[in-house]
């Protein structure tokens, strides 16, 4: 006997779908840009796991079947600039499946994030294409042009809103001065909080991460701007700008490489959140999502072994 | 109402509900095949020969021991095998079985009607007829009656488990429709036999018609009637417990350790058979349903009597069938109907046959955890029972799962978690079988390498202290040689004086 | 140039330091290894792996006078277990040895028994009871199955009893149980 609810497949689908609130904004912004990405990265996803599935010996449809392939795929592509050259998210995705991935089994026996480890790869390796972001709407030929021809559009690309921030207070800009909101990346992240929302609704993710998640990065962005609110940003904006949103419901809540106990995840999401805050702030690069997850992926079995449930018989 | 709701526990609607669970008799089988073997344990010994004529009720396998029970013919009529059969088990082994051919009769042994009022019989006497009619815990456990009487003397506090918590099964409810006052007549029994003060009876609130009857006919103000909340495994006799008196019995104790005394509410009617009407353990109250069967009903049959010829009664389709003993979560899934009713079966589901659902890999997504009524991690003991280490298994405390298949019923990967942690179960008892033959071996081993070396030791010593014996008697005998010889010198010496004298 | 080489060395004496002491002080007492070895192989005594005894293929085995894969009784497990413990390449069985048998004990046909004592002296671990012009039988719980008794035995009244599993003993096939 089995219960109704949902199998492993039809829960890889429906965060699929719960992407499409943030992905419909990010396209109303930026154009098509991000749709080539997607299509790209699914693509070379699909051949990446069949090739190294069937060189294991393996059913590359079943494995393919499952879609976790393509979870990863858009997560990376949703997490990289639009117009980064085509050939970035195709390394990227490469990454993420065969060093993510397969190298550790496949599915369910990976201890990293497989799209954080990949867009981690692609920072360090690419920065440059890595921070270029687009500024306005790009048409479908103009996005094809830029991400195959890789013919630079001046005017149409530079850096991200928290990117700027960072760089204008280093400068020694005063906060008050500089233009902190953003309202394309502000109704990104409203896509993917509502999108997040519907996966808890659905009871296809579990409400310990992201309340976590969010509460240590709230915490902690409240904490730093109490003591210089001059030079850090307010935590609404911390909210707001960056991928928070993405990694509060879509990333941090990968279950296979999350904590697996209910206060472990609690502390999990906690840290990641506070973590993100810090690297933001204190570390080298503008949004500390991917090494915020990456690293606390290496905590988990530390978290998991001291956050043991008290089994009934022997408190 | 109930002190207190477990976590975990799935909340599974009755997949096949009846309008009223009504009991319909089954007429006696033409063949009956008794299992004598009820738990892990040893066998009762048949004291019947094959050809002998048996009667009803007329005891044919007897015990000494303390586990296995008594088994008593449940129909008349000639011993016509006592061999192994196929009983309903995922290993498949064969188990010492007894037949009977039916004479079609149904002729009841000679029952003696008990002159003492049950109060004025002490608590031993009523263990002993309890032992002697081979009843056994009738959930499908299957324990010794008497011996977990026998432990919980001077017990305060008697459950009666009227839960059913397990989806589809409805033999109890029926029971206690259609035998209130037996059952409270038997719970008084028990409360004598175990001296408990205070009696609770408990049962699920989806089960009205049961709670009135048994309010009904409650009349003794120390039995009280509780309604549980229906979820699947309330009925674990530890929670169970936590629930109603908000006492958590530890891991590895039992609850008899702590006063109380579970039992389940067909055992009491059994009880009431055996204590009041003399009647041993010869039918019992099976559950068929599911899929498979038009009318799903239960059944008063006859111990020994086919599974075929129950489900037969319920009316099956023409489908392919997938049979299972037991219920939908704990029971036991057999390849055909060709077994026989034995004193655990409470229920028999015949499902059509449909595909098994494709198993994926774990996801970790911690479903499990959260459905889990033993707070266990059954991820971890998943992992850790695949790789057969069975050292971290128990460090996870594999001991606790009651193998409910809570965990099984929510993966979203369709792994079969609860096989897993049987199977370590299972290693886990023979590594500690074979280290300990290991251990007496190797014992053993030396101690007759140390014997050996002893006798040897002790040869050459008794060796050593003969030879001596021997030389001190050699040099003795040469000192009486010597004087010997002394003597006859002097003796021809004087004979040759004698002689030179007379010459 | 030279302060960086000076501070390595320091360094370098001082962690090497701490690290000594460490390893002295939280020395983990554990078994020596011949009761480690020892603890693994399966006590049959049956000589196969050209030893009298276990113990003394065990003490073998940690001079590393001996090969892992001699012993019959103990199956692949047993040298894959072998190999862990002493940190060795995994080998196959040495089939010269002998092969691994099913589970098993030996019993005593007694009515052909003639009471010679061959097999009680033959049993490495006294599982015989029995005496000269007596008739003789095998205690079952306390026999490994090492055979040594059939050769001896100059009647051939000695058999071999498999062990089924029983339900007491049954361990379900991992193998069978689905998986992904």
């Amino acid at each position: 006997m089995h219960s109704t609810g949902l199998n492993t497949n039809q829960i890889m689908r429906q965060v699929i779908y719960a992407l499409i609130l943030g992905v419909s904004a990010s396209y109303v912004f930026f154009g098509w840009g991000i749709i080539v990405q997607i299509l790209l990265g699914v693509v070379s996803a699909l051949l990446v796991e069949s090739v190294i599935v069937t060189m294991r010996g393996r059913n590359a449809f079943d494995s393919l079947s499952d879609g976790s392939a393509v979870l990863t795929a858009i997560l990376l592509a949703v997490s990289i600039p639009a117009i980064a050259p085509w050939w970035v998210v195709v390394v990227g995705v490469a990454f993420a499946i065969i060093f993510g991935k397969q190298l550790y089994g496949g599915l369910g026996n990976n201890p990293f994030n497989p799209a954080m480890l990949g867009y981690a790869f692609l920072l360090i390796s690419y920065p440059l294409q890595m921070t270029t972001w687009p500024v306005d709407f790009l048409s479908a030929s103009q996005a094809i042009d830029v991400i195959f021809n890789t013919v630079s559009f001046d005017g149409l690309s530079g850096a991200t809103r928290l990117d700027e921030v960072k760089t204008s207070l280093s400068l020694g800009s005063e906060l008050s001065t500089l233009q902190i909101h953003s309202t394309s990346q502000a109704w990104i992240n409203a896509g993917f909080l509502f999108g997040g929302v519907y996966l808890l609704i659905r009871k296809v993710i579990f409400w310990q991460v992201p309340v976590a998640l969010l509460s240590g990065l709230i915490i902690m962005a409240l904490l730093i701007s109490a003591f210089d609110s001059q030079q850090h940003l307010p935590v609404q904006n911390h909210l707001m700008l960056g991928g928070t949103m993405l990694a509060a419901f879509f990333i941090a809540t990968d279950p296979v490489s999350a904590s697996t106990t209910p206060k472990g995840k609690l502390v999990y999401g906690f840290l990641i959140g506070v973590l993100i805050v810090i690297i933001r702030v204190y570390g080298g690069y503008p949004d500390g999502v991917a090494f915020a997850v990456l690293l606390m992926n290496m905590t988990v079995p530390l978290i998991d072994y001291y956050t043991q449930p008290k089994a009934f018989g022997r408190s | 109402m109930a002190k207190f709701i477990f976590k975990g526990g799935v909340h599974i609607p009755n997949p096949y509900p009846v309008e009223k669970p009504e009991i319909k008799q089954v007429p006696p089988p033409k063949q009956a095949v008794l299992l004598l073997q009820q738990r892990v344990g040893g066998e009762a010994k048949p004291c019947v020969e094959i050809g002998e004529h048996v009667l009803t009720g007329q005891i044919i396998a007897q015990t000494t021991g303390n586990f296995p029970t008594n088994v008593h013919a449940s129909i008349s009529g000639i011993i016509s095998a006592i061999e192994k059969r196929p009983i309903p088990h995922p290993s498949g082994i064969n188990a010492m079985c007894i037949v009977i051919d039916s004479d079609g009769k149904d002729e009841w042994v000679k029952i003696e009607k008990c002159d003492k009022e049950f109060l004025n019989c002490s608590a031993q006497e009523i263990v002993q007829k309890i032992r002697e009619a081979g009843i056994v815990g009738m959930g499908g456990a299957g324990f010794p009656t008497h011996a977990k009487i026998d432990n919980a003397q001077g017990a305060h506090t008697l459950i009666i488990n009227a839960t059913e918590c397990e989806p589809g099964i409805m033999c109890d409810d029926s029971l206690i429709q259609e035998y209130p006052r037996e059952i409270i007549r038997g719970i008084e029994v028990l409360m004598h036999a175990c001296g408990a003060k205070k009696v609770i009876v408990a049962i699920e609130d989806d089960k009205q018609e049961a709670f009135n009857s048994l309010l009904m006919y409650s009349f003794n103000d120390r039995i009280s009637v509780e309604q549980i909340p229906t979820k699947y495994t309330s009925g674990a006799e530890k929670l169970l417990i936590k629930a109603l008196l908000g006492i958590e019995i530890p891991s590895g104790a039992y609850a008899s350790d702590h006063g109380i005394l579970c039992q389940n509410v067909g055992t009491v009617k059994a009880i009431y058979d055996a204590v009041i009407d003399n009647r041993p353990l010869i039918s019992r109250v099976v559950t068929v349903t599911g899929s498979g069967v038009r009318k799903p009903r239960n059944y008063e049959a006859r111990l020994g009597t086919s599974f075929a010829s129950v489900v037969e009664c319920s009316e099956p389709n023409e489908n392919q069938h997938q049979i299972r003993m037991g219920g939908m979560m704990m029971g036991v899934d057999i390849p055909n109907a060709q077994y026989s009713i034995c004193k655990i079966t409470n229920c028999i589901f015949v499902n059509n046959e449909e595909p098994k659902p494709v198993v994926k890999e774990c996801i970790r997504c911690s479903s499990c955890v959260s459905v889990c009524p033993a707070n266990l991690l059954p991820q971890q003991l998943y992992w850790h029972a695949k790789s057969e280490n069975i050292e971290k298994a128990l460090e996870y405390n594999l001991m606790d799962c009651i193998e409910c298949g809570c965990c099984n019923y929510v993966c979203p990967s369709n792994i079969p978690l609860s096989e897993y942690f049987s199977f370590a179960k299972a290693l886990d008892r023979k590594l500690k079988r074979e280290e300990q033959k290991t251990d007496q071996s190797r014992e053993r081993f030396e101690f007759r390498e140390y014997r050996l070396e002893r006798n040897k030791k002790e040869r050459a010593e008794m060796m050593a202290a003969k030879k001596k014996a021997l030389k001190e008697k050699m040099a003795k005998d040469k000192d009486k040689d010597q004087s010997q010889k002394d003597k006859i010198a002097a003796a021809m010496a004087r004979v040759k004086k004698t002689k030179e004298d007379n010459a | 140039m030279m302060e960086s080489v000076v501070i390595f060395s320091i360094l370098t004496l001082v962690l090497g330091l701490v690290l000594g002491y460490a390893a002295l002080r939280f020395k983990v007492k554990g078994n020596p290894l011949v009761d480690q070895i020892d603890a693994i192989l399966p006590q049959t005594q049956c000589g196969q792996c050209n030893f009298p005894g276990c113990r003394p293929y065990a003490e073998a085995l940690a001079k590393g006078e001996a090969q892992i894969n001699q012993c019959p009784p103990g199956g692949q497990e047993g040298v894959d277990a072998l190999a862990e413990l002493l940190d060795l390449e995994v080998l196959e069985l040495n089939a010269e040895h002998g092969e691994t048998k099913p589970d098993h004990v030996v019993y005593v046909d007694e009515k052909l028994c003639i009471g010679c004592t061959l097999c009680i002296q033959a049993c490495p671990v006294d599982a015989f009871v029995g005496s000269s012009k007596v008739m003789t039988t095998v205690i079952a719980r306390e026999c490994t199955g090492c055979d040594l008794c059939i050769p001896v035995c100059p009647v051939d009244c000695i058999y071999v009893r498999e062990l089924k599993p029983t339900l007491g003993t049954y361990v379900p096939d991992l193998q069978g149980i689905p998986h992904g």
